[in-house]
């Protein structure tokens, strides 16, 4: 292996970016990833933050303390991971995480890994997807991405601009990928659109470090509010209605009242805020 | 990229190949053992060092991706009243995790002396302690500079 | 003199029938209360070299040569190995030797659960090794695995001789008579050790003898084991361990890291390190079993228990024992009619190993439930119903207990428990709050052999000499403090030297809450021995009569007042010469029955909406006998608390329901609690010595306190919300589950009228 640092965005060769290195190293040792040059990419990412314009570079533990970031990012960040976690994990890096669904993370061959069964749907799943699941059970951890599709962010990214929405996408049959960055693509800077008032809420199995059972964005801009779900989907998920139509596994019915009730307590917060 | 380290002010050439962890290194080449290696996946926070001040898991920190930055082990803070308030307050019993729980604490105190017990709670949520010395590693914590 | 004598011992609740050597204890007790040193907080011996990272744990061992070892380890829960080819490993860089199945007992090609050693490659790097390892070819033929533990007892497949029955009485007659009669299955969740050191092992040849560097909890018992595993004269292994990252009752035995580094050691020439990764920890290194109990109680009205009734499956793995689930209920209250049926469920799972406290956690958890919902239905307080059915001697067996003072630990619990009230008026329309109790009962009075060797230099500065290991609970400390007592010399002039077979005698296991109640009192012996040396030369060098001397602060004093001489003085006049103490622990009191008991209150809120659980306060008041170190002693508790949080809460291990493989092995999916999850705890020993137990009167502390903790969550749970949570660990989906299948309840009563409490 091979480690370098890049000089500029249209250098990646075909390496593998490594940024705080939370994710990509753990992956790299487990073999879920293999990579023959790494491109430490931190020299030409921004990380600086500014009240419209966050560097995709900024840790978690810079924006967690920020007076100039949203509510809701404040305390996605504050309830993620560890603090040394949040030290070292960068904001692109935090949207970029994969699954911490067990059978991919033990490397079954699920449908995440190319194969063609998703063994959490009848297996253990108590913490797995609640909607979209029918083809991957996966949830997707990140708090920060649901806040940010919440906000209604934007990202420039190397090659473009796109809504943080947009970023996601569900794994299919044909495309088992979860994000639609291109090879080679870097996410640079996050825009966040100003909002009225905003708030995320997280149930998780301990106080701290844990991943989101559920956890619920919500961000309000005069009459409009978005919401949006992390732990309950194999992506973030921007909620359209009231989660009726959740198709619960038989050992994760439980998610649904729980995302219902913090949605409901995000909506008074929101009101009363 | 770099294949230099300053630790505890000492500057040190090492020799592991890419893709070694920055807490092999210091453990396996520079002979610092006081950094333990408990999960060596990022989730336990017992190799917890500091990188220029930041409280860094070196279980999962490439050694070459440190570059010029500083990195503080146990042993360059084992004059740090923060030691001797951890054996005063019988902040530890095996005493595996406690070097860096020390570090995270010590990174704690320097950012604000006098930490709440919120704050404590929040800034050492990180370092896992089987033994359940959490009550007493938040009053040497809270009492450091007694 | 020494007695050979036939006699029961324990350990972890498991007895057995051996032959002992045993020495007299002279020693009277000291009087109940602190005294100067033992009784008085002291600070950890070794806290510094633990704080300043330069303790040396096995994990950091770094001896000239040594090899790395990784461990090729069955994937499946049931499966035989086909065709193994090791020939690609060997071809690898830094390799020196694979091993197959075979080679060593300890690696085998039929694998009835995950993780069982099949081959193991030992290279110059850790990452050599493991590069080997996953060159090595391997086919397997996966079998379906049995992974229903109530299956397994329908087909009869169980880790022992069968179901182990213990009646007494009449319970089918106890429940005709009783007026009210509850129910419940209740179940707890396989958790895991997690000790932060993993287990491991470095070992080395030297000449025709073997060194043994082990993170363990029992320097003998791994001397014993290895020899009798390579055929060698026990004294030709020398075992090493002095300090360990933490054991909880995993690290008892060697396994089978240690005998794979052996074999590698012996066929490279070199020192070999075999250490579990983190992953392997936590599929193989041991657990606490799931359990299933169905539970039935009777009582009159007044609360008076007329039937205890139980069915206990312990659902232990592929080998282990079936720990003893029904203890609580047996021993726990008095009661006439009593039956207990303990299955020991044989399945495609890993095997069990001790866990603080193995049966009694899952047990009490179950039966104090289940009492409380009887003081419910009752409407009775819980306290006092447990007072009405106080047990004054070991229902069980007839035996009178060596000392018991749990009602006086109720008594202390009182300001505690009356907090209810105010707790509960500060519940919000969603966040609910109550408090609830449990008891604990368990063994804890340690036994011989055990021994102690004390050196006094002319310095007058003491050593205290034996082989036993301190795994965190602070025991060598306690040594200090029991010598520095005897000899009346300043603490901090005493040493202990640990942690190594071929330097001290024989010390017991640290496990079963024994180490001090073993240790101690041969300590105190062997500090006595030298007192009466010392004073021996002390009445020759002042012409006064040994019986009118003493040692005290420092110095040798005459009953007069008259000399107060330093005892370096005397000391002093040895030059080269030593005094040498030696002690061995007495025998535990004939024909009684030697028990800890404690409780705890826990106070709690729950979001009823959420299911969130806040557990706010622990109160624990336990009685272990004489407390050496009030400071350790806290230490203990609080982490026992700590540990039951963990497993009420956030601590599970899962498997696939299908494979059987073992799914939450990283402690990312495996929530041990943080600090951030831990409640205010408040402790408290009621420090009295057991009179009839060794010299000290001490009994140990590393179980008792984690045993009640769950069931005082659930109960306080109960008394918060009206919810009976029958599932460990409490998740958001088993709180939630419980909250509605409550609120159901209450619509029910409200329909037919029924008063509240029925």
């Amino acid at each position: 292996m091979e480690l370098r640092q890049a000089s500029s965005a249209t250098e990646l060769d075909g390496a593998t970016p490594v940024h705080g290195g939370t994710e990509v190293v753990p992956l790299l040792r487990a073999g879920l990833l293999s990579a023959d040059t790494l491109i430490d990419i931190r020299p030409i990412v921004p990380r600086g933050i500014s009240r419209e314009r966050i560097g995709a570079g900024a840790t978690l533990a810079e924006l967690e303390c920020d007076p100039q970031v949203p509510a809701a990012l404040r305390e996605a960040c504050r309830l993620a991971a560890s603090p040394q976690l949040r030290n070292m994990g960068s904001l692109a890096g935090n949207l970029l995480q994969a699954t911490r669904c067990w059978y991919w993370r033990l490397n079954w061959p699920c449908r995440l890994h190319g194969g063609d069964e998703c063994f959490a749907q009848e297996g253990e799943h108590r913490e797995h997807a609640i909607v979209a699941n029918d083809f991957c059970a996966s949830g997707h951890p990140s708090d920060v991405a649901a806040t940010l599709v919440a906000l209604d962010a934007v990202l420039h990214t190397s090659t473009r601009t796109l809504p943080v929405a947009e970023l996601y996408r569900l794994p299919t049959e044909d495309n088992r990928a979860t994000t639609t960055l291109e090879p080679g693509e870097l996410i640079l800077e996050v825009e966040v659109p100003p909002c009225d008032a905003s708030v995320y809420l997280k149930a998780m199995d301990r106080k701290r470090w844990a991943f989101p059972l559920v956890g619920v964005a919500a961000a309000r801009s005069g009459d409009s509010t978005r919401i949006a779900l992390a732990g309950v989907a194999p992506v973030p998920w921007l909620l359209d209605g009231e989660l009726d139509d959740a198709t619960p596994l038989p050992g994760n019915a439980y998610k649904v009242e729980l995302a219902q009730a913090l949605v409901r307590r995000a909506k008074t917060a929101l009101a009363s805020a | 990229m770099s294949n230099t380290l300053n630790v505890n002010d000492h500057l040190y050439e090492f020799h592991s190949p890419a893709g070694t962890t920055l807490a092999e290194t210091l453990r396996d080449e520079l002979a610092l053992t006081g950094t333990k290696v408990a999960c060596a996946e990022g989730h336990c926070g017992a190799c917890t060092v500091l990188v220029d001040g930041s409280p860094t898991l070196a279980c999962i920190t490439l050694a070459h991706s440190v570059g010029d930055a500083k990195v503080t082990t146990i042993e360059g803070l084992r004059e740090h009243p923060m030691v001797e308030s951890f054996v005063r307050s019988d902040a530890l019993q095996c005493g595996f995790c406690t070097p860096g729980q020390i570090v995270s604490a010590v990174a704690l105190v320097e950012a604000k002396a006098v930490p709440t017990r919120d704050e404590i709670r929040h800034a050492m949520a990180g370092n896992l302690c089987r033994c359940g010395a959490y009550p007493k590693i938040e009053e040497a914590i809270r009492t450091w500079q007694d | 003199m020494a007695r050979l004598i036939r006699t029961e011992k324990e350990v972890e609740g498991r007895y057995e029938e051996v032959w002992l050597v045993v020495e007299e204890d002279a020693l009277q007790q000291w009087p109940a209360g602190a005294r100067s040193i033992v009784g008085q907080p002291a600070v950890r011996v070794d806290g510094l070299e633990r704080a300043r990272g330069e303790a040396i744990f096995t994990a950091d061992l770094r001896l000239n040569g040594m090899l790395h070892t990784a461990v090729l380890r069955s994937p499946h829960a049931a499966a035989t190995v086909g065709r193994i080819d090791l020939t690609p490993a060997l071809a690898l860089p830094g390799v020196h030797v694979a091993l197959g199945p075979g080679d060593i007992p300890q690696l085998e090609d039929d694998c009835n659960y995950e993780g069982v050693a099949v081959a193991a490659v030992c290279a110059d790097t850790l990452a050599q090794a493991r590069a080997a390892l996953a060159a090595v070819e391997i086919e397997w033929t996966v079998r379906e695995p049995l992974l229903d533990a109530d299956e397994a007892v329908r087909r009869g497949q169980y880790v022992n001789d069968g179901p182990r029955v213990r009646e007494r009485g009449d319970f089918e007659r106890g429940l005709a008579e009783a007026d009210v009669v509850v129910t419940g299955e209740f179940t707890t969740a396989v958790v895991l050790h997690n000790s932060m050191e993993t287990h491991q092992a470095v070992v080395q040849w030297v000449g025709d003898a073997v060194e043994v560097h082990i993170s363990t909890q029992y320097i003998w018992g791994v001397r014993d084991t290895v020899a009798s595993g390579l055929g060698l004269p026990p004294d030709k292994v020398r075992v090493i361990c002095h300090y360990m990252g933490g054991g909880f009752g995993s690290k008892n035995e060697p396994d089978d890291y240690t005998f794979i580094a052996a074999e590698l050691a012996k066929r490279t020439g070199r020192p070999v390190k075999c250490a579990l990764t983190r992953r392997e920890e936590n599929v193989n290194s041991g657990n606490r079993n799931a359990t299933i109990q169905r539970l039935t109680i009777g009582a009159k009205s007044d609360g008076t228990l007329t039937a205890l009734g139980g069915d206990f499956l312990n659902a232990v793995g592929w080998s282990g024992w079936s720990s003893s689930t029904e203890g609580p209920m047996q021993m726990l209250y008095a009661c006439a009619n009593v039956k207990t049926t303990t299955y020991g469920a044989k399945i495609n799972q890993p095997p069990m190993k001790a866990f603080r406290a193995p049966g009694f956690v899952e047990g009490t958890f179950g039966l104090e439930s289940l009492l409380d919902e009887l003081a419910s239905k009752l409407d009775l307080d819980p306290m006092e119903l447990r007072r009405r059915n106080y047990a004054d001697h070991d229902a069980a067996d007839a035996r009178p207990f060596s000392s018991k003072r749990l009602m006086e630990c109720y008594r202390r619990a009182e300001p505690h428990w009356e907090r209810r009230h105010e707790v509960r008026a500060r519940s919000t329309d969603t966040v609910k709050r109550g408090v609830g109790m449990a008891s604990q009962i368990w063994y804890g009075g340690g036994g011989p052999p055990s021994y102690a060797w004390i050196r006094v230099g002319s310095d007058g500065r003491v050593t205290v000499v034996t082989a036993m290991q301190d795994i965190g609970t602070g025991t060598k400390t306690a040594m200090a403090q029991i010598a520095a007592e005897e000899l009346g010399i300043p603490f901090e002039h005493v040493t202990v030297s640990i942690g190594d077979s071929a330097r001290g005698p024989y010390a017991a296991i640290s496990a079963g809450s024994s180490t001090t109640p073993s240790m101690g009192p041969a300590v105190r012996a062997a500090a006595a021995d030298a007192k009466r040396q010392i004073l021996e030369i002390a009445a020759q060098r002042h012409h006064l009569e040994e019986r009118v001397l003493d040692l005290k602060d420092g110095n040798v004093v005459s009953a007069d007042g008259n000399l107060s001489s330093p005892l370096s003085e005397v000391v002093g006049l040895l030059e080269d010469a030593q005094i040498l103490g030696k002690g061995a622990r007495g025998p535990n009191p004939t024909g009684m029955q030697v028990l800890t008991f404690g409780v705890q209150v826990a106070e709690v809120a729950v979001d009823v909406e959420t299911g969130e659980v806040w557990v706010d306060r622990i109160a624990a008041v336990h009685d272990v006998g004489r407390v050496i170190n009030p400071l350790g002693a806290s230490s203990q508790i609080e982490g026992g608390i700590i540990q039951g949080v963990g497993h009420t809460l956030s601590e599970e291990r899962l498997h696939d329901p299908k494979t059987g493989r073992i799914l939450t092995s990283g402690l990312d999916a495996y929530r041990l609690p943080t600090i951030a999850d831990v409640p205010e705890i408040i402790s408290e020993l009621v420090d009295e010595p057991d009179e009839h137990l060794t010299n000290l009167g001490s009994k140990g502390l590393g179980e008792p306190p984690i045993i009640p903790t769950a069931a005082a969550i659930a109960n306080a749970i109960r008394d918060a919300t009206g919810a009976d949570v029958r599932s460990l660990p409490i998740s958001r989906a088993e709180m939630l589950r419980a909250l509605r299948e409550a609120e159901l309840r209450a619509k029910e009563r409200e329909k037919v009228g029924a008063p509240a409490g029925v």
